[in-house]
């Protein structure tokens, strides 16, 4: 059960022998060592923690894992950033205009990346990553990222030590 | 030494002159009383009768010598619990015998007295070793209760914060003393001022004064506050700090003895309660103390006569008080039951609305719970109505003191033998002295509620960890040899969960555990990886004694994975990365692979970043157990312990997970406990446990041509799986 033999078995790909072709909303055509596959789904087994590291998934069957994607050709990269973007979509929040609590829930207005965006969350909502970041998540289940909440002004922090 | 009264009913090494009448001219050269325990029965009427146990023989003693019988034809010591009562039983020679009966109040001590009679004659253990650690444990505990002086105790532990206290209670007393300067301030204006006339240019002095009072008085004020808060903060901290330290250091064993609730009750109530105590009335007292000295004086040197006067409803006030509390603690209680009754109702249709809605039993619930709003609300208003009864009488004797100091006062005002000015600051300050005469009296009620509580807290602290390392413990590197030398445990001390077990595991040897249900089977696993210690016997790993392995080194290369396995409450990846921290994420994914649990984890967005909840809720039992057995995997254990690892897995995935186990465990001492013998295909030898014995060994085959135990456990599956079918069949798959 040797775990290093193991790992010969995750199918670890070599950056330059993988090139994406195509992308389509969130699947990619890709050239594997040599072989086409066409509707790949990109995915990102650590997503917070290791967003570098990606597995390729034809339906069920695993095709492979890149330890870090961004070694793959400038093009590659780019097309399968594309399709990142829209896998893991993640509004990033960059101003907290107020909280306030309202029939048992709680109301955020906050100033995105994305644009601004108003949601509801429960009270514990508020997830601490290991590198700081934070993650608060809605009561639809939606993620938003705070990537910096040092840097945020000081009325946002206001808001987010409330909510912590 | 000795005369330790012990589990309320037995003395161990007990002084001659407390040994029952007749034992003396009994005692042979030479012989010993180890301990002396009283039952509380004679048949079946309370009486007492005596069983002493030497280090030659157990007697019993009625009156005269009832029986005896030499340790040496003694084979096993146990108990039988019955609804109210419990029997003591030997194995003897000649057969069993049971020696005596008495309530399940000395059970405790008839617990003590069959483990000593197991030790020597089951465990053979040297009585020279016995007696040792028992003279320990006798002063050990008497040292403990003369030391118990609770509270000083608890100042004791609370060392590192005395001068944050100190500093808060001269700040408080301070703010106080400066609260009693504006009175002075008001009988001077009034007798010198206002009504003299005489120096008006006082005027400003006073009005400045009072300024400077209060200012003054805002500040100590904050910084009270700030003092209060920075101790309150300090001394739960410290005392909760200690209390979770100590539960991290504690033996499986102790958890079992207390329930989860009564320790989480310990960590949060009791802390709080002494937090309350020392932040609240332990400052009050010495608060209180000043005030009461201060203000009496100021009193007395104001008018002693009028003092006297003020002095008179105090006692009254005080017998009120103590008949409120004696009469209180019924009505409140009362209350409190009526209340824990609506939360009982309200618990049970919230954590069971499952059942409460398949047997349709709302309007049960509904009805029961308007009753006892109803209860309440008769409680609720029945301690009203007693407040009602006690209160205004001692109210009534307030007024008419007060009525007194006014109208005494008021003719020696007339009289021109005391100031009006004096007067007033005269009832001003009587006002101020009654506050803390009662407040003290509270602290005094606090001060023996948080003696309670600190007593809980040091019960927990006092624990000494059963699974001690030896200090000459050490790192070994296992080859993966198990050997279990006439393994004896009991949990309860009554119920031996293993009764002698032998077994000898070679390094490399893959063995399946199987018996019914309560045969052992979990126990033993969990004396292999030392997380309780036998009674009786000793666990080895590669010739080495458990004892003489360091905890962290073992740890390191056993691995277990629980039938119903808890996860921490943080992601997939660092639940699986308990098993080895510096896993890099290849590693982790490999391990949760290995375990099957790659597939389900990739399916959630989050995937190994997910948050699996509060002892991993977020995720079904099979998903837990496919994390747990990924763990363990990514531990690349030297040995295997898989209690049930597929137990929470449906038939496609346990085929699986077993398929992997089989290629997983090649070469690796592995031990696996399963109801489902078909997981066991791929071991080289089955062990079976019944009633805490191993009954049967051998390989599969060989023990179905044997005919016992196994047997019947492999039939009975199989009936099942032929049921199963036969059913499938008539279903109409074939139809």
């Amino acid at each position: 059960m040797c775990v290093e033999n193991l790992q010969r078995e995750l199918k670890i790909l070599d950056p330059r022998r993988v090139h994406v072709l195509e992308a389509r909303l969130d699947e990619v055509d890709v050239e594997i060592e040599g072989r086409v596959y066409c509707g790949v789904r990109p995915r990102r087994p650590f997503p917070y923690s290791h967003p570098e590291i990606i597995m390729f998934y034809k339906g069920e069957e695993e095709l492979g894992m890149l330890r870090d994607y961004r070694r793959l050709d400038p093009r590659s990269r780019e097309l399968l950033e594309r399709v990142l973007r829209i896998i893991y979509f993640m509004p990033r929040v960059k101003k907290i205009l107020g909280v306030r609590s309202a029939k048992g829930k709680y109301e955020w207005r906050v100033v995105t990346d994305k644009g601004p965006v108003t949601f509801y969350t429960w009270s514990r909502c508020i997830r601490l990553l290991r590198d700081g970041r934070l993650l608060i998540r809605d009561i639809d289940g939606r993620v938003y990222m705070v990537e910096n909440p040092e840097k945020l002004d000081s009325k946002s922090r206001l808001y987010l030590s409330m909510m912590m | 030494m000795g005369g330790d009264e012990d589990d309320n009913g037995i003395k161990l090494y007990p002084p001659s002159g407390e040994l029952p009448p007749p034992l003396k001219e009994l005692l042979e050269e030479g012989e010993e009383v180890v301990a002396v325990a009283r039952s509380d029965l004679v048949g079946d009427e309370y009486g007492e009768k005596h069983v002493v146990l030497t280090n030659k023989r157990l007697l019993v003693l009625n009156e005269g010598l009832e029986y005896e019988v030499p340790l040496s034809k003694i084979t096993m010591a146990s108990l039988r619990s019955y609804i109210n009562t419990c029997v003591m039983a030997l194995d003897t020679d000649e057969g069993p015998k049971s020696v005596v009966v008495f309530t399940k109040a000395r059970l405790k001590a008839f617990e003590s007295l069959v483990s000593l009679i197991n030790n020597l004659v089951v465990g053979r253990i040297p009585y020279s070793l016995l007696k040792r650690q028992l003279l320990k444990k006798v002063k050990a505990e008497a040292e403990k209760r003369s030391s118990r002086a609770v509270l000083i105790r608890l100042l004791g532990l609370l060392k590192p914060i005395a001068p944050l206290l100190a500093a808060t209670i001269i700040v408080a007393v301070a703010m106080r003393l400066v609260n009693l300067i504006p009175p002075y301030l008001m009988k001077v204006l009034v007798d010198e001022v206002l009504t003299t006339r005489a120096h008006v240019e006082k005027l400003a002095q006073i009005a400045l004064g009072l300024l400077a009072v209060n200012l003054v008085n805002t500040a100590l004020r904050t910084l009270n506050g700030y003092l209060s808060t920075k101790l309150n903060v300090a001394v739960a901290n410290r005392l909760r700090y200690k209390v979770f330290s100590k539960l991290q250091e504690l033996s499986l064993s102790h958890y079992d003895r207390f329930t989860s609730g009564s320790l989480f009750s310990r960590v949060i109530d009791d802390v709080n309660r002494i937090q309350w105590f020392m932040t609240g009335s332990f400052n009050m007292m010495f608060i209180n103390a000043a005030m009461i000295a201060f203000i009496g004086v100021t009193l007395v040197t104001l008018n002693p006569w009028l003092t006297a006067i003020a002095l008179l409803p105090i006692p009254i006030a005080i017998l009120g008080s103590a008949i409120y509390r004696r009469l209180a603690a019924r009505y409140y209680h009362r209350l409190w039951r009526r209340w824990s009754r609506i939360v009982s109702i309200v618990s049970d249709a919230i954590n069971a609305a499952i059942l409460v809605k398949s047997f349709g039993k709302e309007p049960t619930f509904r009805e029961k719970f308007s009753e006892s709003l109803e209860e309440y609300e008769r409680a609720q208003m029945d301690v009203f109505k007693f407040e009602q009864e006690i209160w205004p009488a001692v109210g009534l004797a307030f007024t008419i003191s007060n009525i007194l100091v006014w109208w005494m006062g008021g003719l020696q005002v007339l009289n021109g033998a005391m100031s009006l000015g004096s007067l007033m600051a005269f009832t001003s300050y009587m006002w101020m002295f009654y506050t803390p005469v009662f407040s003290l009296l509270e602290n005094v009620k606090s001060l023996q509620r948080a003696a309670v509580a600190a007593n809980r807290i040091f019960e927990v602290l006092d624990l000494e960890p059963e699974v001690e390392e030896r200090p000459r413990a050490r790192d070994l590197e296992l080859r993966g040899e198990v050997e279990c030398e006439n393994l004896w445990f009991t949990y309860d001390g009554v119920h031996y969960a293993l009764k002698g077990v032998n077994l000898r595991i070679r390094a490399g040897e893959r063995i399946g555990l199987v018996g019914p249900s309560g045969s052992g089977k979990t126990t033993l696993v969990k004396l292999l990886l030392h997380l309780y210690e036998p009674q009786v016997g000793a666990i080895k790993y590669d010739g080495v004694d458990v004892r003489e392995i360091k905890s962290s080194s073992l740890k390191k290369q056993v691995a277990i994975v629980l039938q119903n396995p808890i996860l921490l409450d943080t992601t997939i990846a660092e639940n699986i990365m308990l098993g080895r921290e510096d896993a890099s994420p290849e590693e982790v994914i490999a391990a949760a692979k290995a375990a099957r649990a790659h597939s389900f984890i990739m399916r959630l967005p989050e995937a190994y970043d997910t948050e699996v909840g509060s002892r991993g809720s977020r995720l079904s039992g099979g998903e837990r157990a496919r994390v747990a057995l990924a763990a363990a995997l990514l531990k690349n254990p030297k040995i295997l312990i898989l209690d049930e690892p597929t137990a929470a897995l449906d038939a496609l995935t346990e085929e699986e997970v077993t398929e992997e186990l089989e290629r997983l465990t090649k070469g690796r001492t592995t031990i696996i406990i399963a109801h489902r013998l078909s997981t066991l295909r791929f071991v080289d030898r089955v062990v079976v446990m019944d009633e805490g014995r191993i009954v049967e060994e051998g390989a599969h085959e060989e023990l179905l041509k044997r005919g016992g135990l196994y047997k019947k456990l492999w039939e009975a599956q199989l009936k099942g799986l032929t049921r199963m079918s036969a059913a499938t069949v008539s279903g109409g798959y074939v139809r």
